[in-house]
């Protein structure tokens, strides 16, 4: 809560301190740069995905 | 392929922080460290609600757009994860994020969970899977054990359900056709104006 | 990340402001308050040890090391979730959802959901110490056994057994519990007790009384069958949260959740119905509801015609609880009270659920027998869906409860008659004049004119200890005041007048704390010698059954061996009998193995002695079975349906009738008489008789289906069988063992299966009693509380004349009452429960994962009364209760509290009156957060029955410090 204070706080000291422009900053991912992760493959498999349903089957709903 | 997403169903959830201490638990998040929290509106007066918030595994994560070092990725079934070697801890996620997800632990006190920190949907890192050194970064990788997220799968009234948002979707449907009325759940009124 | 220029979206994101707008909530104005911040404050607050574990803790699974998963049960409240360890060469590395656990299925709270951490933790007592000279002193084992137990015996040699006080815990599981009960016994005294004495006394005495059985009728999961669910004076949502699990799928049926409680609790957050009284009026509020129920004619006539005593009288007393009435006592206007009882009676079944706001008052007893009353008229007992389902607290309290880890009775409830002292002493073979010669042979007080002996009389209860410390000799109906003090999982902090307990410690010869954590016990007192404080392991480093509330027997599996120096409380009781020399007859028919009693022994023996609840039939063999099949039983019915124990009830709920071969499949719901006994089926016990002042007790055309008699009957012994030509259906062996006995005594089982195949209950059919007259209110009456905020009402609804011996002490009312202390002390002050913590809380807030969530002791206080007293949210005050301890706690203004009410958590210790006492803790023991202990400030007030002590209502006043 806290930090979300901030953020407003910030929100709207830029909304209302700035000249009001139409024109805004809009980011876009870039290429992810970093250590290639074995899950990515993993979770490509079909018994993989077959499990985490099995398994969602069996903890989550209501019973 | 799945979509995996987290909701939580604010008619169920009665902060009982469940979700914060499995997750503390099960990823040996230090002190100061909240990958989830709970948040209550309307506190001790009638309409009190709360629901469980972590990272919402965005599909266009803006953690990742604003990342400077690009150290974020998205798995194919939706879930966001960076990789700490490559984060500098700048803390530009953090204002991005519309969640206050990303957290910052002290890098002296803590050691290798400095850099930012935020739920995997139980998912680790980009190491080795449920490696030593995965699990000292990230936590337990109860993904590729083919389990669910562990803050979920304990929520004490399964107000918290995490997995394939299609499966997610149709318990949930169930419940508010069950409850005869409208969904009550959080968030509701402000994704469809209703 | 790549930037790009471009035309902005005209809104502004609504999650935002969303969140930013709102009022702050409790746990934010904690964390605001305290440590949260951020990580650079936690980091220089956090004392070092915490700096050190949070970088060597990384005790989670290893890669490529085999993992075992083993069984358990949740060690924190009654609910009995089911835990699944993870364990990778002996240390505990991960915690799994027990999905197919039959109660939990899968579910915990924050606390159950944390409990790896006692198997990782860093706080706990890791070696035995005691207090030298002012010092923390490491000792051995074996110097301990020897010390105490010289400093005992020489107690025993000057003031007698009595002089010392064995205080137990509802933390042992059964086994412990009964073999502590035993232990005390064969001390010679009946000074010991437990916490079950200061959270449901008065339900089990009042409910006891009612019915038969003092214990939760229905089970957590059979809410699921309620149309109407009705919680009294509790707050599952943070006490018992995994059961809102049962709560909501009723709720999401259909079911109306009503709540009764004067704090607008994270319960009544959920609540159809919210009705907030003034603490301390539940016979008003119950009565009110019941005077529309009678107006209206919605009570079960046919039900209390067949099955219930005395509710003429009742409606006498209702009579006078008009509407105009209970709006003045209670605060409640009729259109709300009314719209409670007609969703109640017109949503059957219905459930009532009460918990400590209804149990913990001067006047417990009549709370829980109007609560019983008001369930009766409506017909709601022995159904599915209804009953009363009394909400149990520590993990293993009804099974402490049902060994009678008390100061008033045997295991089983069988009190403390030559009767009852004859059978324990054929149980565990020794002989009766050996047990007698245990005790005091003198005598202090008398019954109906004719002295009695210590062995025989009640003991002090845990409520009362400290006065039976400080009390005038004279006064105390025993040979001397209390001069030792065992303290074997129990934290001091859950009992009221804190100051003087802190006298009493001080004044004691021996003070010994048996426990994981050290508790307020050790750093609350000035003492600076004769302290000792002994490691006890988890329930997780042992094995052993736990009662849950709803009276099933769970086992569990030992998780790890014993941290550091830490020893199961079984072997540190046989280490004491040892010393203490009756070793010889304590384990006479349980074998020890390198000072350990084996568990399954003390199981076996216990179910060839506790016949009266059926404690009987669930040999260790059966409880293993059980957990071994979790996934075969229905969570909505309780039964296992198909495998090895089909048809049986989960934890075989008592009673669990005859012996373990009869296969008794257990009781899920007391008194159902739409099932034959032999399957589960019950009606109200025949305790008190066959007929008063004329009137039949007995049931009238109401009994279980099968039931040969078809009618009320009494209960059974040798002469009923014969004269009802059964006596042959017994064996040779059986008809000699029960030759001579009744159905509590026969230790063949005989009796009771002869019983139950011709489809009787072993205790008899008789009506409910509505009206208990050998209690002080026969017909459950309102008092005002001793320190009441209502002066005008004290002369209609005045409190008790002080008496001069109950439970061997003199005990105050109308002396206090008599008092104005409102002009001082003008708010009212009541206190409750936090999700993280349990009970005392030393043993959570020594977790991190908890202790991070809640880190002030704070009280909830009105926003007017805040506004009158210029305070203002998140600001330290000083609180001063009416006996004049002054608590400096944060303030959380908010309208959860009623206006002139203030609220406390009651989980803090470790500060007193301002002053910090992290410092005084064996090292390496302080727990994470400490705070203000809410019942320093509690008054005197006990229970006219049981010496429950009143924590619910009393007056305080409040300024800025």
């Amino acid at each position: 809560m806290y930090a979300r204070a901030i953020i407003t706080l910030a929100a709207a000291v830029m909304l209302t301190a700035c000249y009001e422009s139409a024109d805004v900053t809009v980011h876009k991912p870039g290429v992810y740069k970093g250590a290639k992760d074995p899950l990515l493959a993993k979770q490509r498999m079909p018994e993989q995905q077959q499990a985490l349903r099995e398994r969602f089957a069996l903890v989550q709903p209501d019973r | 392929m799945a979509r995996m997403k987290f909701l939580c169903d604010a008619e169920r959830c009665i902060e009982c922080n469940a979700c914060v201490t499995a997750c503390k638990n099960e990823h040996e998040v230090p002190w100061g460290v909240n990958r989830r929290r709970v948040v209550v509106l309307e506190d001790g007066v009638p309409g009190e609600k709360s629901i469980s918030v972590a990272c919402m595994h965005c599909t266009d994560a803006p953690c990742a757009a604003v990342c400077p070092v690009d150290c974020f990725y998205t798995t194919d079934d939706g879930i966001v994860l960076h990789d700490k070697d490559l984060c500098i801890g700048c803390g530009y996620c953090f204002y991005a994020c519309p969640f206050g997800a990303p957290q910052y632990p002290q890098q002296s006190a803590f050691g290798v969970r400095g850099k930012m920190d935020k739920c995997t949907f139980c998912a680790g890192g980009p190491e080795a899977d449920n490696s030593d050194d995965e699990y000292a970064k990230y936590g337990r990788n109860r993904i590729a054990e083919g389990k669910l997220p562990l803050c979920a799968e304990m929520c004490s009234t399964k107000a918290l359900l995490a997995g394939d948002g299609d499966l997610v979707a149709d318990i949930y449907r169930q419940r508010v056709i069950r409850r005869g009325g409208r969904p009550k759940t959080w968030g509701w009124e402000t994704a469809y104006q209703s | 990340m790549k930037l790009i220029r471009k035309k902005a979206a005209s809104e502004v994101s609504s999650g935002q402001s969303r969140f930013a707008g709102e009022a702050i909530d409790r746990r934010t104005f904690l964390r605001r308050s305290g440590l949260a911040l951020g990580g650079a404050a936690v980091a220089t607050t956090l004392p070092p040890l915490m700096m050190r574990k949070a970088r060597a803790s990384m005790s989670g699974p290893k890669a490529g090391v085999e993992t075992k998963v083993v069984k358990s049960i949740c060690t924190h409240c009654a609910v009995g979730c089911g835990v699944y360890a993870e364990v990778q060469n002996g240390v505990w590395t991960g915690q799994e959802p027990a999905f197919d656990h039959p109660i939990s299925l899968g579910a915990h709270c924050a606390k159950g959901a944390s409990v790896r951490e006692l198997g990782i933790g860093e706080r706990r007592v890791k070696y035995p110490t005691k207090l030298e000279g002012g010092k923390w002193k490491r000792i051995s084992w074996d110097q301990a056994i020897n010390e105490i137990g010289d400093k005992m015996l020489e107690i025993r040699k000057t003031s007698g057994p009595d002089s010392v006080y064995w205080l137990g815990s509802a933390k042992f599981n059964n086994e412990q519990a009964y073999l502590f009960r035993k232990f005390y016994a064969m001390w010679g005294s009946n000074n010991g007790d437990h916490q079950a004495r200061i959270c449901h006394s008065t339900t089990v005495a009042g409910v006891a009384n009612t019915w038969g059985y003092g214990a939760m009728t229905n089970s957590m999961n059979d809410i699921r069958h309620s149309k109407a669910i009705l919680v009294c004076g509790g707050n599952p949502a943070e006490a018992h949260p995994v059961s809102l699990q049962h709560i909501f799928y009723a709720k999401e049926r259909g079911a109306k959740l009503i709540v009764i409680d004067p704090r607008f609790t994270r319960t009544a957050a959920h609540a159809d119905h919210y009705v907030r009284i003034r603490p301390g009026t539940d016979v008003p509020i119950v009565w009110g509801m019941l005077w529309h129920i009678f107006e209206n004619g919605w009570e079960d006539k046919e039900f209390i015609r067949q099955r219930v005593y005395g509710m003429d009288q009742i409606r006498e007393e209702v009579a006078n609880w008009t509407p105009d009435e209970v709006e003045k006592v209670t605060g409640v206007d009729e259109a709300t009270c009314k719209e409670a009882a007609r969703l109640m009676a017109e949503n059957r079944p219905s459930t009532y659920i009460w918990v400590m706001g209804g149990t913990q008052h001067t006047i417990g007893n009549n709370n829980t027998r109007a609560y019983c009353v008001f369930q009766l008229a409506l017909g709601n007992m022995g159904v599915s869906g209804g009953g009363t389902n009394i909400f149990r607290g520590h993990d293993n309290v009804q099974g402490a409860t049902d060994m009678c880890v008390l100061s008033h009775s045997l295991p089983g409830y069988y009190g403390l008659s030559a009767g009852a002292w004859k059978h324990w002493s054929r149980v565990w073979d020794v002989d009766y004049d050996w047990m007698q010669s245990r005790f005091d042979q003198g005598s202090y007080e008398k019954s109906k004119g004719k002295a009695v002996k210590p062995m025989n009389t009640k003991g002090i209860p845990v409520s009362r200890w400290i006065d039976g410390v400080l009390e005038d000799k004279a006064n105390i109906a025993q040979k001397d005041n209390l001069r030792a003090m065992v303290l074997w999982g129990h934290s001091p902090n859950s009992q009221t007048r804190g100051l003087e307990m802190k006298k009493a410690m001080e004044k004691l010869d021996l003070l010994v704390i048996i426990d994981l954590v050290p508790t307020a016990s050790a750093v609350m007192h000035d003492r600076t010698d004769g302290v000792y404080v002994l490691p006890a392991a988890t329930q997780f480093e042992t094995y052993g059954s736990v009662t849950a509330s709803n009276r099933n027997l769970q086992w569990r599996s030992k998780v790890i061996e014993p941290l550091f120096e830490s020893l199961p409380d079984q072997t540190i009781m046989y280490k004491f009998a040892k010393k203490l020399g009756f070793d010889e007859q304590f384990t006479k028919h349980i074998k020890v193995n390198n000072d350990e009693p084996l568990i399954e022994d003390i199981t076996r023996e216990y179910n060839r002695g506790m016949w009266t609840i059926g404690y009987t039939g669930q040999s260790p063999e059966r409880l293993k079975a059980h957990q071994e099949n979790w996934h075969t039983f229905n969570p909505n019915t309780m039964l296992a349906e198909g495998g090895p124990i089909d048809g049986e009830a989960y934890g075989l709920p008592w009673p669990c009738w005859g012996t373990p071969e009869m296969k008794h499949p257990g009781t899920p719901i007391l008194y159902d008489t739409s099932k034959p006994v032999a399957e589960g089926g019950l009606n109200f016990r025949a305790r008190f008789g066959v007929e008063r002042d004329g009137v039949n007790l007995l049931a009238e055309g109401s009994a279980p289906v099968g039931n040969e008699i078809g009618d009320g009957h009494p209960e059974f012994d040798h002469k009923l069988l014969k004269e009802l030509g059964w006596w042959d259906d017994l064996t040779a062996d059986e008809k000699a063992a029960a030759e001579g006995r009744n159905w509590k005594t026969d230790l063949s089982g005989g009796i009771q299966r002869v019983a139950i195949k011709h489809g009787c209950a072993p205790f008899g059919n008789a009506k409910a009693r509505a009206v208990v007259w050998n209690f002080p209110d026969p017909v459950p009456i309102h008092r005002e509380p001793l320190y009441t905020s209502r002066r005008d009402l004290v002369e209609k609804y005045r409190t008790y004349d002080d008496r001069k011996s109950h439970y061997r002490l003199p005990v105050r009312y109308w002396s206090i009452q008599k008092q104005d202390f409102t002009k001082k002390y003008p708010l009212i002050l009541t206190t409750g429960r936090l999700v993280e913590y349990e009970g005392g809380g030393d043993e959570t807030r020594a977790n991190p994962w908890l202790a991070e969530l809640q880190q002030e002791m704070f009280l909830e206080i009105h926003p007017a009364d805040a506004t009158d007293r210029g305070i203002l949210n998140g600001q330290q005050v000083w609180l001063e209760g009416a006996e004049g301890a002054r608590l400096k706690v944060k303030a959380d203004v908010t309208r959860r509290a009623a206006r002139g009410v203030v609220w406390m958590p009651f989980h803090f210790a470790g500060h007193l009156q301002g002053k910090v006492l992290g410092d005084k803790y064996p090292e390496g023991t302080v727990p994470y957060v400490l705070g203000e202990a809410a019942n320093t400030a509690m008054t005197y007030g006990y229970d006219s029955v049981t010496q429950m002590q009143e924590t619910k209502c009393s007056l305080c006043q409040i300024e800025l410090a």
